[in-house]
């Protein structure tokens, strides 16, 4: 009687382990040469460009992986454009006339620009995403949300910013985010860079939940534990290695903690690969000094990867956690007397 | 005696090859295709079209056949002349970037297509992603 718990939370897990896993025996190399084989393409003819990145191949998972892959390869993310159109928003917000007719001229700005020069904000990576597997005869939406990252000013997160996709392949949903997969703004210019980070192709919903809010709920494809708002807001701030890095990520599931002097703060992840305990590593900022530290005790079995760390001293503390040199996640710990 | 046993060799040579044709007929899915065609070659037909918006024509919509590589782009007025004959049930995906493509099938009668395409009605937003490690702001 005592292992049935122990079944029963295995078969919790295996069922959370959903996503690319589904297509562990496929071997994306081919849709992926294809992708980049294309390279270059316009997009004045999508039904053509749909044909060549999918007719060669025999499954519609590997058909959205060559859209996704040729998308995320091909267009660039404008930031002046997102600033402005952000800057728009905000002003517009209170006065649903402007808001609508900003919307709907913007669009058309989005539109050419994404024609003409292969730039655009994350709707249209999405949209593209979707109209090419359309094309291909995949199902294929635009999820608008909220996405959160380590630079989003969360007091003032009151409009949706960010748009992924969800997919239908063999009868079920799944999730991508080409917008976020395609690279990242250079730290020093601000400018975009083309960095492909194959973690957020069909990623595990539970992963993708931490910071990816949709506005419309069936889009979560959690069967429970579905978060408000405030849980979302409060979440930790989570980077684009970890989702390189990291299956599930457990606990803390608050950004910020207040613990007494001597007080420990735990933390669990279920990770991609396997991890050795010198890759993990704590980086710890009280606004002065920036310092690495070890946490107090480590423990890895397998790919779970569990961890503590004793605050000895009072202060406020930015805690990165890094796996080598990966910046996976970031909290917040208060120590007081 | 002998160019009788020779003919009969030879026969069912022939035979064989005509076996193993046969075979690669029946499993030929082209086959399949080549009778459907037949079927409807009286109603093979060239198709036109003229596309617009809610302005007026609409230049480089891309008009292909669902499922080929068959597929031409509207002129400055809008036209065009679809390059293959389509047959009744055939169906051709108008599609423009930023616009709701549209299938319109072909039906006994059509030769000629009017179409307004409407514009996605998507709401444009978007986020980066970055991995500037995060930073509490601090009172002093």
């Amino acid at each position: 009687m005592k292992t049935f718990p122990y079944i029963f939370f295995l078969f919790v897990v295996g069922q959370s382990y959903s996503q690319i896993s589904d297509f562990e025996h496929i071997d994306f190399k081919t849709a992926d040469s294809i992708a980049l084989s294309y390279n270059k393409e316009e997009l004045t003819n999508l039904p053509e460009l749909s044909y060549k990145l999918t007719a060669h191949l025999n499954t519609d998972v590997e058909r959205l992986r060559a859209i996704y892959r040729w998308v995320c390869a091909n267009i660039a993310n404008d930031y002046s454009l997102y600033l402005k159109n952000k800057r728009k928003r905000q002003r517009f917000k209170d006065d649903s006339l402007k808001f609508v007719a900003w919307n709907n001229d913007f669009r058309k700005t989005i539109f050419k620009k994404l024609l003409k020069n292969q730039r655009t904000i994350c709707t249209g990576y999405a949209y593209l995403v979707k109209e090419l597997a359309e094309l291909a005869n995949i199902e294929c939406e635009i999820v608008q949300g909220y996405g959160r990252v380590s630079t989003t000013d969360i007091e003032n997160l009151n409009l949706p910013n960010h748009s992924w996709n969800a997919v239908k392949l063999d009868g079920k949903w799944y999730l991508c985010d080409p917008t976020w997969a395609s690279g990242i703004p250079d730290k020093a210019t601000n400018r975009f860079t083309f960095q492909y980070n194959d973690g957020f192709f069909l990623t595990e919903p539970e992963l993708f939940a931490v910071n990816h809010f949709p506005v419309d709920e069936r889009w979560w494809l959690l069967e429970d534990n579905i978060p408000t708002f405030d849980t979302f807001l409060s979440a930790p701030v989570i980077y684009g290695q970890a989702y390189e890095n990291l299956a599930l990520h457990n606990a803390p599931m608050q950004m910020h903690h207040d613990i007494k002097k001597h007080g420990k703060v735990a933390f669990q992840y279920e990770l991609k690969g396997s991890a050795k305990t010198e890759h993990i590593q704590l980086v710890l900022d009280n606004g002065f000094d920036t310092w690495k530290i070890d946490p107090t005790s480590i423990s890895i079995n397998d790919t779970s990867l569990s961890f503590e760390h004793q605050f000895n001293n009072i202060g406020f503390y930015d805690v990165h956690f890094y796996l080598e040199d990966d910046l996976i996640a970031t909290y917040t710990v208060k120590v007081s007397n | 005696m002998r160019t009788q046993v020779f003919t009969q060799k030879q026969t069912l040579k022939t035979f064989g090859f005509l076996v193993t044709m046969l075979a690669l007929f029946a499993f030929n899915p082209s086959y399949g295709q080549t009778r459907a065609n037949t079927e409807t070659t009286s109603t093979e037909r060239t198709v036109k079209g003229v596309i617009s918006n809610e302005k007026g024509p609409l230049k480089d919509v891309n008009v292909t056949q669902q499922g080929t590589r068959h597929g031409t782009t509207t002129n400055e007025n809008g036209e065009f002349t679809f390059p293959v004959k389509l047959k009744t049930g055939d169906v051709l995906l108008i599609s423009y970037l930023g616009y709701e493509t549209q299938k319109f099938e072909i039906k006994e009668d059509t030769t000629f297509i009017k179409l307004v395409l409407t514009e996605d009605m998507i709401e444009m937003i978007g986020a980066l992603d970055s991995n500037k490690p995060y930073k509490s702001k601090r009172k002093n």
